[in-house]
């Protein structure tokens, strides 16, 4: 009701998942425990908590095609009961002391996440062993989640922005995990049960690719020894670990419109595009920041500053391990949809055939990389931003690579990258609540 | 979550988060033009937290002029003489700063989060818009727009969002808190610009503002660059004080709207008192044991246990100006009608007036406000929110205060507000009914 633009957490999101510059001193110790673990810790006394996030690669990306939605009923389960208590117990525990415990799984991994006072860590931690490794997926709580994630499911019908993020996932990356929901359908979760769950955690959730992550109020010796005692004696299963395979080249573009009886439409538009590891992913955030970034981007200017066409118009990228897609969304009156498309259309254009501006491009590059500082404010975030570069491959000096690469892109390096994945043509395209444009 | 109810939630979450243990103390001062300043030294992090509260928001708003506190808070960063249209944003963006701005019903805040070493610039930039705003015609227009776009998205096109200005609106015959901070449509397209420069005037001057800094700083510095660029600032007369009163209920009110939707909802609100009220406390532990954690009760037993609920809260605004509303909803599951959910939220009612809560439940309420407190102190941000949101009602100190006072609430407490605000011939219900 009030935010003037943006909530506060898509934008932390967003740029997150850009993934932005450096600190001076590797932000984390990093060691691999015996059974296969990494552990990462991140020393941060001032203030007593600590926050632990588990990620293991048992993400959406490997559900069996007619399983849709089986890692995340399988997260959501894990803290329902185990093989010491039941899942209201399990929240009595850690809610008692003020903590919380949570778990769930997204696109590349299923992650737990603990956060308590550290006088109460063992106990914290005990909760968080248990449901990684003794979870027992009670059927009534099976039975019970599934309907809870299907009446979700249904209710997020309401939302243009998933529905039509549903869509847009699905033209970007056909015939690939990413391309159907976390959550599954109302159908495909409705056929899951206790068996496939128990045997996609067995499989899948396993000492040999999961990540832990400590942050707060710990030293590396003590956060050592308390996840070994826990997880120390965890036996990777003797089948090797699931392979998924990179996102295969997209289809030719298509349209899609999703009528819904809206006083404004949304509008979003979405190709492949390339992750952290390819050098020009640096030029490419650049691009984005300057078309869409933030209150002084081209689109934000021109459609809502000048236009008054519309409260949010963004574009960004979207890094995954297994894919990439660079975005571009807007809402706007049913009415001006036409204009909004042409004005992104031609800005999109512009970025091909012509070089940023100097004082554009300063900007941009000022604000990725001096803007660092504020994604590592607390626990939590520097928790999200190890495990992200951990579990991405990106190597614990990553941000300090990151704003040497951002300083290094030139003009003509934003129009190089522009001219491969901003060429309007190549995007699709998701309209929902309008009637045809 | 629905936009409307998540608002609410935040404020309560931030009343969670006083902080525990103060820390580093706080420098507060109070200019010659009656700015109120509080600043905080925290070197953690090479950042600061730079926000500014004004004591203005929707409840300061006249019948046909509603969301013009939102409207000009738009309008902030449109630009002054010294600084032009974008150029607030570019400068905050350039030095690697993000910033942002929400209105409520009680205030206008604006917050720059930001390397330390920049908070010069931000200073610059806040007083600047404080005094010098430029409000021009063409820039209004254009803004209008984007003020309608909003509404579009978060009022007409969102259910919850839909609903929860409804009950309002039968909820508060008398008080500003029955319009909708965004404003109705009808008064968002007709505010002129003189109205929305004259609003500027009255409510936007160093008298009616706190600036709270938390970050990486020496205070006393900061403090007196502060008073050089805020210092010149004239202090203007003391804004019109909001006279309505809300009159006793009399009866049951009820609204019922369809809406193209996928699940009914039902939002139930009482009138109850705010922090003025020693029942505030109770009210507060009440809402903690209601809604925190899967282990709360509305989620124990609506959602978990009888599963009719998708989810269901309850949700009580400590730092309210004005008494206002203490709100349940919930979201019946496929299959289960909204009378159900009515009822079942009513009975969970009747059972808080008849039996005392446990032991438990009281222990672990006060244990999870007590934690989110420390949490808290993991954010500059939150941190400043925090000193600003006690010190508008009545001083930053308070904070200290709430949570010894939170401690001392027992079971009967409990039992006694619920008896004494829940009423059931003084309810006020909305039900919005899904339509494909």
């Amino acid at each position: 009701m009030r935010l003037r633009r943006l909530s506060v957490g898509f934008v932390v999101l967003a740029v997150l998942l850009a993934l932005p510059a450096g600190a001076a001193k590797p932000i984390a110790h990093r060691e691999v425990l015996p059974n296969g673990i990494v552990l990462l810790v991140a020393e941060r006394p001032a203030v007593p908590i600590i926050v632990v996030r588990t990620f293991a690669h048992a993400g959406a990306v490997l559900d069996p095609p007619d399983r849709a939605g089986l890692a995340n009923l399988t997260g959501t389960l894990l803290t329902r009961g185990t093989a010491k208590h039941t899942g209201p117990e399990l929240d009595s525990a850690i809610e008692f002391v003020g903590g919380s415990l949570s778990a769930g799984a997204g696109r590349d991994g299923l992650s737990a996440s603990l956060a308590v006072l550290k006088k109460d860590l063992a106990l914290g931690l005990d909760l968080l062993a248990e449901v990684l490794l003794t979870p027992t997926f009670p059927p009534d709580e099976v039975k019970r989640k599934v309907a809870q994630i299907q009446a979700a499911i249904k209710r997020s019908e309401e939302d243009p922005g998933t529905v039509g993020n549903r869509a847009l996932a699905r033209l970007v990356f056909p015939n690939h995990p990413y391309g159907r929901p976390v959550e599954g359908t109302i159908e495909s979760v409705g056929k899951l049960t206790r068996d496939d769950v128990a045997r996609f955690h067995g499989a899948n959730v396993r000492p040999d690719t999961t990540i832990i992550t400590v942050v707060g109020a710990i030293t590396v010796d003590d956060a050592r020894r308390e996840v070994l005692a826990r997880f120390g004696g965890w036996k990777p299963p003797a089948e090797p670990p699931a392979s998924v395979p990179p996102a295969a080249a997209e289809g030719p573009p298509q349209s899609e419109t999703i009528e819904k009886d809206l006083t404004q439409a949304t509008i979003l538009l979405g190709r492949q595009a390339i992750r952290q590891t390819d050098p020009d992913y640096f030029p490419l955030a650049v691009a984005s920041y300057v078309l869409g970034g933030g209150s002084a981007s081209r689109l934000y200017s021109r459609v809502r500053e000048e236009g008054g066409l519309a409260y949010a118009v963004y574009a960004y990228v979207s890094p995954g391990k297994y894919g990439a897609s660079f975005n571009v969304s807007a809402q706007t009156r049913t009415a001006e949809v036409p204009k909004v498309l042409d004005i992104v259309r031609e800005e999109l254009v512009r970025m091909t055939r012509e070089p940023v501006t100097e004082r554009e491009l300063k900007l941009a590059k000022e604000y990725l990389i001096g803007s660092f500082p504020l994604r590592l404010d607390t626990s939590s975030k520097v928790a999200d931003f190890v495990v992200a570069i951990e579990e991405q491959g990106l190597g614990l000096d990553y941000a300090d690579r990151y704003k040497e690469r951002v300083a290094k892109v030139t003009a003509a390096d934003v129009q190089r990258v522009a001219a491969k994945f901003f060429a309007p043509d190549g995007f699709n395209r998701v309209v929902v609540g309008a009637p045809k444009p | 979550m629905r936009a409307f109810l998540v608002a609410l939630l935040l404020l309560v979450l931030a009343a969670g988060g006083a902080a525990a243990q103060s820390g580093e103390r706080v420098l507060a001062a109070t200019l010659e033009n009656g700015l109120r300043v509080l600043l905080q030294e925290d070197h953690r992090s090479p950042i600061v937290s730079f926000q500014m509260w004004y004591r203005v928001g929707s409840r300061n708003e006249a019948r046909g002029a509603t969301g013009i506190a939102h409207f000009l808070e738009h309008m902030m960063f449109k630009g002054t003489p010294t600084h032009g249209q974008g150029q607030f944003a570019r400068l905050v963006e350039q030095n690697g700063g993000q910033d942002n701005a929400f209105t409520s019903q009680d205030v206008t805040s604006y917050y720059v989060n930001i390397a330390a070493d920049r908070i010069d610039l931000v200073i610059d930039l806040e007083s600047d818009r404080m005094h010098n705003l430029k409000l021009d015609a063409k820039d209004i227009a254009s803004e209008r727009e984007v003020v309608i776009e909003e509404r579009r998205t978060r009022t007409e096109d969102d259910p919850g969002g839909f609903l929860g200005e409804e009950v309002s609106s039968i909820a508060f015959k008398s008080h500003p808190y029955g319009a909708p901070i965004i404003g109705f449509m009808e008064d968002i397209k007709r505010i002129t610009p003189e109205e929305i420069r004259a609003f500027y005037k009255t409510y936007y001057m160093p008298n009616n503002a706190i600036l709270v800094a938390v970050g990486d700083f020496k205070a006393p510095e900061v403090l007196a660059k502060i008073r050089a660029k805020f210092g010149k600032i004239p202090k203007g007369p003391a804004p019109p004080p909001v006279l309505a009163v809300e009159p006793p209920q009399n009866g049951e009110r009820r609204v019922v709207v369809g809406k193209q939707a996928q699940l009914p909802i039902v939002y139930l609100g009482y009138h109850v008192p705010n922090q003025k009220s020693a029942d505030a406390f109770p009210l507060e532990m009440l809402s903690t044991i209601l809604s925190e954690g899967r282990a709360s009760r509305l989620y124990k037993r609506l959602v978990y246990e009888r599963q009719l609920a998708l989810e269901a809260g309850g949700d009580y605004n400590y730092f309210s100006q004005d008494p206002n509303l203490f709100w349940f909803w919930g979201t019946p599951m496929p299959g289960q009608t909204p009378e159900a959910m009515e009822k079942a939220l009513l009975a969970e009612m009747e059972t808080l007036k008849k039996e005392p809560v446990t032991d438990e439940e009281l222990q672990r309420a006060k244990n999870q406000v007590e934690a989110t407190f420390v949490f808290q102190e993991d954010s500059v941000h939150r941190r400043a929110s925090l000193l600003a949101r006690f010190e508008l009602i009545g001083g930053y100190a308070e904070k200290d205060r709430f949570l010894e006072r939170l401690r001392a609430v027992t079971a009967g407490d409990v039992q006694r507000v619920a008896r004494a605000y829940f009423p059931d011939d003084k309810k006020n219900v909305g039900v919005l009914l899904p339509r494909p």
